[in-house]
């Protein structure tokens, strides 16, 4: 089911991706050959955020990093009423863990009130909010491996419907080690690595300083083909001899995007996948990545779909350099 | 805004099965207040808690699964509808996590088999999928986890997909249940009452934890009639990660941005549905916030979670369903535990019942990572 009945423009004036090496931008980035290394980011919290978060988990640290530089590339001051929604599939897997650990038999039997405090999923969005002055709507969209793609629909919505003229929008998750016990989290296929990373959109309804578009986030139920759904996007949001992108997220099978690939020619494919590993949320990964080192301008389609069959698509347009 | 239809209540809660036991316990004014049988803890004798009878439901994230659903058809049955009615239907869940599911489940193989097993702790979104699919939904699902704001968050984004017309209804589910872990943690911070929750008192000291399940069945309509969520609005208080801005003032902010939602004023309001948990620092805060946008004098307000236990990220939804319930059974319930006023507070809850009101009443949901929901409903 879609029904789009606000048509006010959604534009994308900031963006930052943080891969699974601590990668910022294209240069910094490589293929994963295998599953990433643990991850240490103390040191870049302290350069990107200017002091270390104390007693903050890893995937605090993987917003913090990944919101502020954002907000950083931002031309201009991000305003206090700018709405927050971020989306994570596992959330805070590693202090879940880690009470769990504590409190339950053999454990000592005690919680660290730290731990305890965070282990709440949405800790993560209350450091985005204080770190970035925001005091507006503070959202966690938790929806399996659809949550970036929910967060960025209701975030285009209420922009849409005037109730926000801007908003942060973004995707986070954290792997755990060995990989044995994080595959009891995610499904991956044996040669997809389990990554992990942080990826953020600044929205707004201004054009001015626009760096692309938000199109559209469209929910199709399940059973859906994919092939005409994706035509039918693409007759909504493509301009005439506009390059298009197609980016398979991650619940996307390789024989499923050469079925799409063959179905419509006129696609190019695009694996950020290999960058950043499979995680729930590598969407906002892969759409930030696009913005944060500007990609060529054109159409680009994020397709993804939960395990039950429910489906996303995304459209966003990197605009021509002005 | 335009309001939209609550068209089905259903609820689980230590009172029983139904929204009707939790009305019946409140109007006898008798706290839900149970033993804890789950597990054992070594702090035990020093807290209070609302726990529901677990005989009919399976353990782990089936039991979840079981005691969402039970809400969910008690909810129908109100409107009247048969499950094939929701195949267009939106579901949101509002839920602090799972950890309790998780929690249950090791503890279930530790039982039978004697192994401790690190469970694969279910991800929130999974359950709300599992619930879709049993119930056959195949509009748009979506999970919340803002700590104890959840489902009030919920209920928020619920009303927004039903007024942008991308579902003809909407079911609102909030879910809770007891942990040792949740236990452990709150405990660890000082922030568990012995005498449980006593809201707004002098002398209280912290919360009472309790699980439940609530669901709310929403339509949208043009209809200015019957029981109504009009307006309501989400913040994120960034003073601490645990604390309220000690003047209320961000309260204050999430309260006035319902009102406006709503297209409401402060002297539209009737009552005051508070999150009052018995936290010091909450409920001096929401005193301030209270006392200062309604000024004097202030609508009749009141405060459950004697009665149903803190239900974390299920409050949103399970006091809805239960505070609409008494309103519809013609009471308001008086802040159960309150004795001793405040003097540093300067207001005080209900201490009797009253007639429900007609009017618009406000109630209002307060989460760690200082993530605030207040809500506006019409009951008539």
């Amino acid at each position: 089911m879609h029904k789009n009945s606000y048509s006010r423009p959604v534009y994308i004036h900031a963006a930052a991706a943080l891969g699974p090496h601590g990668d910022s931008n294209r240069s910094e980035r490589r293929v994963l050959r295998g599953d990433p290394p643990p991850l240490e980011l103390k040191e870049l919290v302290k350069t990107v955020v200017g002091a270390p978060l104390r007693q903050a988990s890893h995937l605090v640290e993987l917003a913090a990093i990944g919101s502020q530089l954002c907000l950083k590339r931002l031309p201009y001051a991000v305003p206090e009423n700018t709405a927050l929604y971020l989306g994570t599939g596992l959330a805070e897997v590693r202090k879940n863990e880690a009470v769990f650990r504590q409190v339950m038999p053999p454990g000592p039997g005690m919680a660290s009130p730290f731990d305890f405090i965070n282990a709440a999923n949405n800790m993560a969005a209350f450091y985005v909010a204080k770190l970035g002055g925001l005091r507006a709507r503070n959202l966690t969209i938790t929806q399996a491996e659809l949550s970036f793609e929910w967060a960025l629909h209701l975030a285009a919505a209420d922009l849409r419907s005037g109730a926000y003229r801007q908003a942060l929008v973004g995707g986070v998750d954290e792997n755990s080690h060995p990989r044995a016990n994080h595959l009891r989290r995610i499904t991956l296929r044996p040669d997809q690595p389990m990554g992990e990373g942080s990826g953020w959109l600044l929205l707004s309804v201004a054009a001015e300083q626009a760096r692309g578009e938000l199109l559209e986030v469209r929910h199709l139920a399940r059973g859906t083909d994919l092939v005409p759904a994706l035509r039918a996007a693409l007759a909504a949001w493509r301009r005439p001899d506009e390059p298009l992108t197609l980016l398979p997220g991650f619940c996307i099978e390789p024989a499923e995007s050469a079925r799409l690939a063959q179905a419509l020619p006129e696609l190019q494919m695009q694996d950020y996948l290999a960058l950043c590993g499979g995680f729930h949320s590598a969407a906002a990964f892969g759409l930030a990545a696009l913005f944060d080192t500007p990609a060529a301008a054109g159409l680009y389609v994020h397709l993804n779909r939960d395990l039950t069959g429910h489906v996303m698509l995304t459209g966003v347009r990197v605009l021509p350099p002005e | 805004m335009s309001a939209i239809q609550i068209r089905g209540l259903g609820l689980v809660s230590s009172y029983g099965m139904g929204v009707a036991c939790a009305v019946e316990g409140m109007r006898a004014g008798r706290p839900g207040i149970t033993p804890l049988t789950l597990f054992s803890l070594p702090f035990q004798d020093q807290i209070q808690v609302n726990q529901f009878d677990h005989a009919p439901f399976p353990p782990g994230a089936a039991g979840a699964t079981a005691v969402i659903e039970a809400a969910v058809q008690e909810a129908l049955a109100e409107a009247q509808l048969a499950r094939d009615g929701l195949r267009d239907a939106a579901l949101v869940l509002g839920t602090s996590s799972f950890l309790f599911a998780g929690e249950a489940e090791y503890r279930h193989r530790l039982a039978t088999t004697g192994e401790a097993v690190m469970p694969a702790v279910t991800p929130p979104g999974q359950v709300a999928l599992r619930v879709a699919e049993d119930l056959g939904i195949e509009g748009p699902v979506l999970t919340l986890t803002t700590a104890c704001s959840s489902s009030a968050n919920a209920l928020l984004v619920a009303a927004d997909l039903l007024r942008r017309g991308e579902a003809r209804r909407a079911l609102v589910i909030g879910v809770e249940g007891l942990s040792s872990i949740a236990l452990n943690g709150f405990h660890s911070l000082m922030l568990l009452d012995p005498e449980g929750c006593r809201p707004f008192d002098a002398q209280r000291r912290g919360m009472q934890l309790g699980e439940a399940a609530g669901a709310v069945l929403l339509e949208a309509g043009d209809d200015a009639h019957g029981d109504r969520l009009l307006g309501g609005a989400n913040l994120c208080d960034t003073h601490h990660m645990t604390s309220a801005t000690p003047d209320g003032s961000a309260m204050r902010s999430v309260m006035e941005m319902a009102l406006a939602d709503a297209g409401l004023q402060p002297a539209d309001v009737a009552l005051i549905k508070a999150h009052g948990t018995g936290s010091l620092d909450n409920d001096t805060a929401e005193a301030a916030a209270v006392r200062t946008l309604f000024g004097a004098p202030l609508p009749p307000f009141t405060a459950i979670k004697r009665y149903l236990g803190h239900t974390l990220g299920a409050c949103g939804a399970v006091e809805l369903a239960a505070f609409l319930g008494c309103l519809r059974a013609g009471f308001v319930p008086p802040a159960a535990g309150f004795r001793h006023p405040d003097p540093a507070l300067q207001i005080q809850p209900l201490t009797e019942f009253r007639p429900a009101p007609t009017g618009a009443v406000m109630l209002n949901f307060f989460g760690f990572g200082g993530n605030y929901a207040s809500l506006l409903i019409a009951h008539d």
